[in-house]
């Protein structure tokens, strides 16, 4: 199946480079894409894993290495297919070469024979409405079995795709007319659509996939090469993304993934490494193929045409129809849509979000082909999709961090951010430390044959005790270098914090006062610290126990913690 | 905050309440072996088999799914070992009941693209999450988080003990 589907997507791929290339003519050698280098290269690669130095050494010749990063980024991602990577990778170089007419030639010249007589095909359908291009797109994952169909119909799409690119806009309702039932030609297409819109879109790729993404959504409407060629892409892969879903629960989990990552990638640099990472998201081979070329591309359509040369495995590009078939035919309306919601949602559900798919068909087709351009321009790369989808990755898991993080809800960036796990961290586990060295200097008077007793009590009870702060003559923890500013923290622990640590907080302030006058940290602390690290710290330097500490909780002196909670 | 992320069948099998049982008994058996330390030697050696005991329970209880506890397991298991015969046998008993191949569970992948964030904030998280050193960023900020909330779960049992007990 791997094999089937890599072929396929190598055929797209190939005709996609076909179509390219009739526009432009002018690239040779460029696309080392040549089909039987492509072919031979992404089915090899795809037997190992390192499709990548593969593909590469046939992108090379492509302007935009973007499908060489395409490939990689597939590759890390758990599609065992990893000629899906490639022949995103390929998808994204003829469409970048479409977009940059730098490799139309050489993508023509990539697509074998076959795929060039297809692509001429596709040609003759002639500017068909993006539409229907996009419905085939979407078809891929309904039916294995029109793969054959579709291959057939990659010539058109890859045709199609061309002519998108030396279109500066692509009409919508051609693609329509695409036959290609499977969603990877169209996507194709549209990302060709998208990069012919880019001249250049390789170099407008920004480098954060989630900028690209909001860049996407807002200039859906202007021709900006580069966005509009991320946002292609990023419609295009949503849509292909979505096609798999659909057909794959699982696969949809990782495709949706993927594909918003993708989609964010076309934005960034990492087109391709979301799109690897959407092959990765646990699809199987097809699927991730699918949804890198409908993601990546702007420059799909070499992908497309890459598929048609491998339609020669029938079962692999009954996998890859299936996918595509599923993908395009669902995503078709939705493709269009998605192209720009993609954009915009897959960041943020980058973490396969399979409903997502359906809930964005709503964004009107005309978005997609932007997206399909600014895909093309931003990340034939294969590497830049997988670093986008990684980029996404990360981002989702820092936001959930931050509400991890007591008191970072206001912080933005992720150096900050990591900043504030890694005191939060090295704070609770000075905690630990510290409450480990009370626990041994505290004589049980309990008796601890009360063991059940006392797991209930810890578990449920939720009285403030004002335990005294017995502690020995050790000082457990040093103080540690607080970072300055972070007056969240305290807010943001307190709630988390149980009601007794205020009490002894409050205790323990009213003793330190004195005590840390010379200390400005500890000032600082409860402004900068949650309050349970301010406790601990504090109590280190408290060698006797607060035993008026309910007398003295009211009087807490100024500009400590007890303002800030 | 609520570190039931290990929800279980049972609803009574929560993080906490397997962690606090582990180390509430782990507790007992340490005072019981020794008696109330009175030198800070004594108080020394006590902290750190409370520590021990603490970090020991709280990766058994979050389950050796994840990285860092499994890691944690591991240097537990290994610093015992390489105390030799000073090491109690019970704790022995433990460390091998939980073998768990840590060393290849760790990813070594090299980090390629992963200098979009800190370098230097990146090993910082990765010295303090044990095991974080053979893991990607992604899989690092995963790892933290559950980690952070692993430890402030053990944080809150450990502040109740300790107040129960002073209190």
């Amino acid at each position: 199946m791997e094999m089937g589907d890599k072929d396929k997507f190598e055929l797209e791929k190939r005709s996609d480079n076909h179509i390219n290339y009739h526009s432009p003519d002018s690239m040779p050698s460029d696309w080392r894409y040549s089909s039987a280098n492509v072919a031979n290269s992404s089915l090899g690669l795809v037997s190992t894993d390192n499709q990548m130095p593969v593909c590469r050494g046939d992108l090379v010749g492509v302007s935009s290495c973007s499908s060489a990063s395409m490939v990689d980024s597939f590759s890390p991602g758990q599609w065992d297919h990893p000629t899906n990577s490639q022949n995103l990778g390929f998808c994204d170089i003829s469409v970048q070469n479409n977009a940059s007419t730098s490799n139309p030639m050489g993508i023509r010249k990539g697509g074998p024979a076959s795929l060039r007589t297809g692509l001429d095909k596709t040609l003759d359908i002639g500017w068909n409405p993006p539409s229907s291009m996009l419905k085939g797109g979407i078809f891929l994952p309904t039916a294995p079995g029109v793969l054959p169909q579709s291959l057939s119909q990659f010539p058109e799409d890859s045709a199609f795709i061309e002519r998108a690119a030396r279109f500066s806009y692509f009409n919508g309702g051609n693609f329509s007319d695409m036959v290609n039932p499977f969603g990877i030609p169209e996507s194709m297409d549209l990302y060709s659509k998208g990069g012919g819109m880019m001249q250049g879109p390789q170099e407008v790729f920004p480098g954060s996939g989630l900028k690209s993404l909001s860049v996407v959504q807002g200039q859906k409407n202007v021709m900006n090469m580069g966005d509009s060629s991320r946002d292609t892409s990023l419609s295009v892969e949503h849509v292909a993304i979505e096609g798999s879903p659909l057909k794959n629960e699982k696969k949809n989990g990782s495709l949706v993934r993927s594909h918003d990552e993708a989609k964010q990638g076309v934005g960034g640099s990492g087109n391709e490494s979301e799109e690897a990472e959407f092959s990765g998201g646990g699809r199987q081979d097809k699927p991730s193929k699918l949804e890198g070329n409908g993601g990546e591309l702007s420059a799909k359509s070499p992908a497309s045409k890459k598929r048609k040369r491998n339609g020669q495995d029938a079962d692999l590009d009954q996998a890859k129809g299936t996918q595509q078939s599923v993908e395009a035919a669902k995503d078709n309306p939705e493709v269009q849509q998605k192209g720009d919601e993609n954009p915009t949602s897959t960041p943020i559900k980058a973490t396969g979000k399979q409903c997502k798919l359906g809930s964005q068909a709503s964004d009107p087709p005309k978005e997609e082909y932007i997206h399909v351009r600014a895909r093309r321009g931003q990340a034939t790369n294969s590497h830049s999709l997988a670093e986008r989808v990684r980029r996404e990755k990360i981002s989702e898991r820092m936001k959930f961090l931050q509400d991890l993080v007591p008191g970072c809800s206001k912080v933005t960036g992720k150096a900050v951010m990591l900043d504030e796990i890694i005191n939060y961290v090295q704070s609770l586990q000075r905690q630990v430390e510290f409450l480990s060295m009370k626990l041994a200097t505290v004589n049980p008077r309990l008796d601890f044959n009360t063991e059940g007793l006392l797991a209930k009590d810890i578990l449920h009870s939720r009285a403030v005790s004002s335990s005294t702060l017995a502690f020995s003559a050790e000082v457990p923890m040093v103080y540690p270098p607080f970072n300055a500013s972070q007056p969240g923290f305290i807010q943001a622990s307190f709630p988390g914090m149980e009601s007794h640590s205020d009490m002894l907080r409050r205790a323990i302030n009213s003793q330190l006062t004195p005590m840390t006058g010379g200390f400005k940290e500890t000032t600082q602390l409860p402004n900068a610290w949650d309050d349970e690290l301010h406790n601990v710290v504090q109590m280190g330097y408290v060698t006797c126990a607060p035993q008026d500490s309910q007398d003295i909780n009211g009087s807490l002196p100024p500009g400590h913690m007890k303002a800030e909670l | 905050m609520n570190p039931d992320h290990h929800s279980s069948l049972n609803p009574s099998s929560s993080l906490k309440s397997r962690f606090t049982k582990t180390f509430l008994r782990s507790l007992i058996k340490i005072n019981k072996q020794r008696p109330f330390p009175y030198c800070p030697r004594e108080i020394f050696q006590r902290c750190h088999r409370v520590k021990t005991a603490a970090d020991k329970s709280l990766a058994r209880a979050a389950g050796s799914r994840r990285v860092w506890s499994r890691a944690m397991l591991c240097k537990i298991r290994n610093r015992s070992l390489r105390r030799g015969c000073q090491q109690r046998p019970s704790v022995r008993r433990i460390i091998i009941g939980y073998q768990t191949t840590k060393k290849g569970y760790c990813l070594q992948k090299k980090m390629s693209d992963d200098q979009e964030v800190g370098t230097d904030q990146a090993s910082k998280l990765r010295k303090l999450v044990p095991g974080g050193e053979a893991m990607d960023l992604c899989s690092l900020l995963d790892e933290a988080a559950h980690y952070i909330k692993c430890l402030n779960t053990q944080v809150q049992v450990m502040r109740r003990i300790a107040d129960i007990h002073s209190s």
